[in-house]
């Protein structure tokens, strides 16, 4: 190797290592987290959720340093994503989405001084737990709105995948639409998917196609839908996160968003403790969840009945209180019987009032 | 022709300068586009060296993700030789985790030592029928197989969804959609503790099959004339609709076997997203390698490495994964516009 | 059946299927030249980034449109120049550029999500009170009003003008063009950056009038749905209208089934683009017909 290209070398490496320098002598913050998100934060919805509720996790532990992953598929590629987070020193790690539970608990296993926290599901080992809004019942209040905003008694359903969760949150709503409008019925077309804008602008042209003239949704982010609807000068009523309220500023009417941020930033500091203990956590209205604020259109008589069917639902009511028949006919939920947040993922069967059919 | 080690050799590293310019060039280019889009290069290669080569787990994806473009590239290249095109490795890697789930999930009861086999076998000829349509329609005259390829490679991944929306949806978690979890026994070893596993076994042993093959046996000779003339290997009598129908069917099963490998080893189910364009990649693979065995490793490793940066850019520049195809596709352009490259069927 | 769910259908297809339309016609175009492009995917993502990111700058979603064409264009230029003037293998060209669109349109579209924009406007045509029938039936974005015009446009520029003859014969033999006095490579350049600029439209009706978002990937393979659909409609601009109505319809339908309350599995339904383009692959191959301009792809069609 000639003289100039050893000194070419040399001040190679030495601009490597510079650049390597500041990373090394930063100053070590309380906790890394990690956070991965199957969307982009920017959606008005689930992931935006989360993100909010890790930005008041920082605010509320200074020198919090959180390394964040968006469009994180929910496929073994998440693995990768959460290992590399732990190389670079998380002991926390968000695995927001559903999906991401087996891979998160996955590296888990070989990490077992990382907490992981899972959103969704059920897993749970020593250093594995698991979050949730317990949502079905928050969707009742909502239903109230919408049975009282609707002019035309069709209501509009679009949701994403059709699993047990998201079955209960339609029947909730239409519930709650049934119990101050009884002629109020909810139609529910299923994308197939979390997150498939070109089907849910689809979906929600064929909602209103159809009649229904207040849309609401359960997918990953509400924004398609609800920009849908307000172009076409229907309602819309938000999911999962407060601020898709923007999105439509004449006809939204409220919405369920979720708070994370107090859940969390206890986690982190019991993370930071050493005082971690996995739950499987769910908490509904008044915690986790919250209605949105309403909208321009909505009286103050409706705000009323919605904000006190809120309150009912937090204080304990059980929409979910038999007798309750599905759309076949059939009497699902005998009288007298309730169906607790443990049953809440084994909706296959829809309540009377919603056409659809859940399989 | 006598190929001696010094001949092999100034081949070799021609080649290997030649790819180095390339890959030099094109990380250039990329490093430009990241600084204009406010990002550090610098940092991101050096932290993807370190992490890829530092690091066990690393390097152990780095592998992982190499074991299907191995095989993806394999089903590429061995229908490339007799001037057929593969594009439908995707689809042919769906249908050989489809066939395998089958397997599992109706067999759960026997021991692994019989499962597994079965379940490579489900899968290699889940992939390899999944092409035979492909090759009955060339070898028919029917349809181009470059196209009818592509086609099958969208339908694919619909029939595995609407089994598992469907006839296999767990029930355990009816609240997904993806079949129920494989018995331990369907699920095929890793190495150590990392996430290699026993497809990287399949990968070596379909590169060096073909090579054998096509180097020292009859067969690959008879190949490679129907592959430079199609008629005049005719005349010599070789039967050329029956090489058409067995190397895409084996070409198909080799590619059924990465799908086979990511449902049992990887996924440990069958899920909707298995592969994330394994099969396009794995044919641009085999086109870069000039459908050489050698080729194709190298060529594996260098697309593996690329991903691995896409990983280091997302986690610490914030940038989405996919820029990472910017890397990839520049590669590519550098390479295709400079003289021509390999062997590959014009 | 319901006379809403008629009507919800037609308007739905009508819809999706402008977006395929688009890009069908582009690839026409190219392909009658010779040159297949399977990079078109890759195409229609960078014009729904550009798209979406140029009506968010600007704030005009006709801006938008016109950035979605040139940014189509210009990326359609190095395909061009690579398959044209370097004589690359089109298929590894084309499957390049559609890696490059993916990552291009993910940089390029990383800093809009989520970002409001006002769309293109649905103009209705006058006449009708809201609410009826015609009235949600008849109320498009310009891009969709103009697709059936275009078509015919196109179909007149490859059938009715000399640049089309030229085109045509390049198509189907370059040396008999070259030997005609025309320049093949010219006319290739030309037909790819007229082919880019479709599929840029293509990729931002998408996101700047149909969802009003941007996402990583949204086209979901429309690209390819596309590429099929040239040959279902026999290269000809004016089957490929009633094919995109058909391939667009499917994805709409199934969701207006449900709508409706009908039953149907979403996975059936769209594997049936795929299905009858081979379909019909199969008997034209049956039939000894030959209707793909012979040099397309050099050795892509035409077994021997």
């Amino acid at each position: 190797m000639t003289r100039s290209r050893m000194i070419a070398a040399i001040c190679l490496l030495v601009l490597g290592l510079v650049a390597a320098g500041p990373v090394v002598a930063q100053d070590k913050p309380p906790l890394i987290v990690g956070a991965i998100y199957v969307g982009s934060v920017n959606d008005y919805g689930y992931n935006r959720s989360m993100k909010d509720g890790l930005e008041a996790m920082k605010k509320a532990i200074p020198g919090l340093k959180l390394i964040e992953a968006e469009n994180v598929p929910e496929t073994a590629e998440s693995e990768r994503v959460m290992e590399g987070m732990v190389q670079q020193g998380a002991k926390l790690i968000f695995a927001t989405s559903f999906g991401h539970q087996q891979f998160a608990f996955n590296v888990a296993k070989n990490h077992p001084d990382v907490v992981f926290e899972h959103a969704g599901g059920w897993m749970q080992a020593p250093n594995f737990g698991n979050f949730f809004g317990a949502t079905q019942a928050a969707w009742y209040p909502m239903g109230v709105a919408a049975g009282k905003m609707t002019r035309s008694n069709t209501l509009g359903f679009v949701v994403g995948v059709p699993i047990g969760y998201a079955i209960g949150n339609v029947n909730a709503f239409e519930m709650g639409a049934r119990s101050v409008n009884p002629k109020a019925e909810t139609r529910v077309v299923v994308t197939g998917g979390w997150s498939d804008k070109a089907k849910e602008a689809a979906a929600a042209n064929a909602l209103i196609d159809q009649g229904a003239d207040v849309v609401t949704m359960h997918v990953d982010s509400p924004a398609t839908i609800i920009q849908v609807a307000e172009g076409r000068s229907m309602s819309s009523i938000g999911f999962q996160s407060v601020e898709a309220r923007e999105l439509a500023p004449k006809h939204w009417i409220t919405g369920l968003g979720f708070t994370w941020g107090p859940f969390m930033t206890e986690t982190a500091k019991s993370v930071i403790a050493g005082t971690f203990k996995p739950a499987m956590v769910r908490e509904g209205l008044g915690q986790m969840m919250t209605i949105a604020p309403f909208g321009p259109e909505v009286p103050a008589n409706v705000r009323q009945l919605v904000t006190a069917s809120g309150d009912r639902i937090e204080k304990g009511f059980n929409p979910f209180t038999g007798p309750v028949t599905d759309n076949t006919g059939a009497v699902k939920i005998a009288a007298g019987e309730s169906w607790g947040g443990d049953k809440m993922g084994n909706f296959d069967w829809y309540v009377e009032g919603v056409i659809g059919k859940a399989k | 022709m006598r190929l001696d080690g010094a001949t092999l050799w100034a081949c070799a590293s021609a080649r290997a300068k030649g790819f180095a310019f390339v890959t030099a060039a094109a990380l250039g280019v990329f490093a430009t586009l990241l600084v204009a889009a406010g990002k550090d290069p610098l940092e991101a290669y050096i932290d993807t060296l370190t992490y890829v080569f530092g690091n066990a787990y690393g390097f152990s994806e780095l592998l992982v993700r190499m074991i299907p473009l191995m095989l993806t590239a394999v089903a590429a290249a061995l229908p490339a030789r007799i001037g057929l095109i593969n594009v439908g490795a995707e689809g042919q890697l769906y249908m050989g985790a489809w066939l395998a789930t089958a397997g599992a999930l109706a067999l759960p009861d026997l021991p692994a030592f019989v499962l597994l086999p079965l379940l490579t076998l489900l899968g290699f000829v889940g992939g390899g029928l999944w092409a035979l349509v492909a090759g009955v329609l060339r070898a028919l005259r029917l349809v181009n197989e470059t196209i009818s390829t592509l086609l099958l490679n969208y339908i694919a991944p619909l029939i595995v969804s609407y089994f598992i929306f469907g006839p296999w949806r767990s029930p355990e978690t009816a609240s997904y959609p993806q079949s129920p979890a494989f018995v331990e026994a369907a699920r095929l070893p890793t190495f150590f503790h990392s996430r290699v596993h026993f497809g990287l076994v399949y990968a070596l042993a379909s590169l060096v099959l073909y090579w054998l093959v096509m180097t020292r046996t009859r067969i690959g000779l008879d190949m490679r004339a129907i592959g430079g003339n199609p008629e005049a290997a005719q005349r010599l009598g070789i039967p050329i609709i029956r090489y058409i129908l067995t190397v895409m069917f084996i070409a198909g099963g080799v590619a059924g076997l990465a799908g086979m490998a990511e449902v049992t080893a990887i996924q440990g189910r069958l899920v909707s997203e298995l592969s994330p364009g394994y099969g396009f990649i794995g044919f641009l693979v085999s086109w870069l390698a000039g459908s050489s065995a050698a080729g194709i490793v190298t060529m594996s490793f260098l697309f593996a490495l690329i991903s691995s940066v896409g990983d280091i850019l997302q986690i610490t520049q914030g940038v989405p994964y996919a820029v990472v195809n910017i890397l990839m596709a520049v590669i590519l352009f550098i390479v295709l516009g400079r003289h021509s490259v390999g062997s590959v069927a014009r | 059946m319901n006379p809403a769910l008629i009507v919800g259908v037609v308007a739905g297809s009508i819809m999706s299927g402008t977006s395929l339309l688009y890009a069908t016609l582009g690839e026409v175009v190219g392909e009658r030249a010779g040159i297949v492009n399977l990079g078109l995917e890759g195409i229609m993502l960078i014009g729904a980034a550009s798209g979406f990111a140029a009506t968010a700058l600007t704030g005009s979603p006709y801006l938008g449109i016109v950035a979605a064409a040139l940014a189509g264009a210009a990326a359609n230029m190095i395909f061009a120049y690579l398959v044209v003037g370097r004589h690359a293998n089109q298929l590894a060209t084309g499957l390049s550029l559609m890696f490059f669109g993916i990552g291009m349109s993910a940089l390029i579209g990383r800093p809009f999500v989520g970002v409001l924009i006002t769309g293109l406007p649905r103009l209705p045509v006058p006449g009708f009170a809201p609410g009826e029938v015609g009235a949600r039936l008849l109320s498009y974005d310009i891009l969709v009003y103009l697709a059936a015009p275009v078509s015919l446009f196109t179909w007149w520029l490859i059938f009715r003008t000399r640049w089309g003859l030229g085109l045509r014969t390049v198509g189907e033999s370059p040396a008999a063009a070259f030997a005609a006095g025309l320049n093949p490579q010219k006319l290739q350049y030309q037909a790819l950056t007229f082919a880019g600029a479709l599929g840029g439209i293509a990729g931002a009706h998408i996101s700047v009038a149909l969802t009003l978002t941007w996402a990583e990937g949204m086209t979901a393979g429309r690209g390819f749905i596309a590429i099929a659909l040239v040959i279902f409609a026999k290269w000809n601009p004016l089957w490929a209208i009633a094919g995109a109505l058909l391939f667009g319809g499917v994805e709409g339908l199934q969701l207006q089934l449900q709508a409706a309350g009908a039953d149907v599995s979403p996975f059936v339904m769209n594997m049936t683009p795929y299905l009858l383009t081979l379909l019909v692959l199969i008997v034209w191959g049956w039939s000894r017909q030959s209707v793909a301009p012979a040099a397309l792809g050099r050795n892509f069609v035409g077994v021997e």
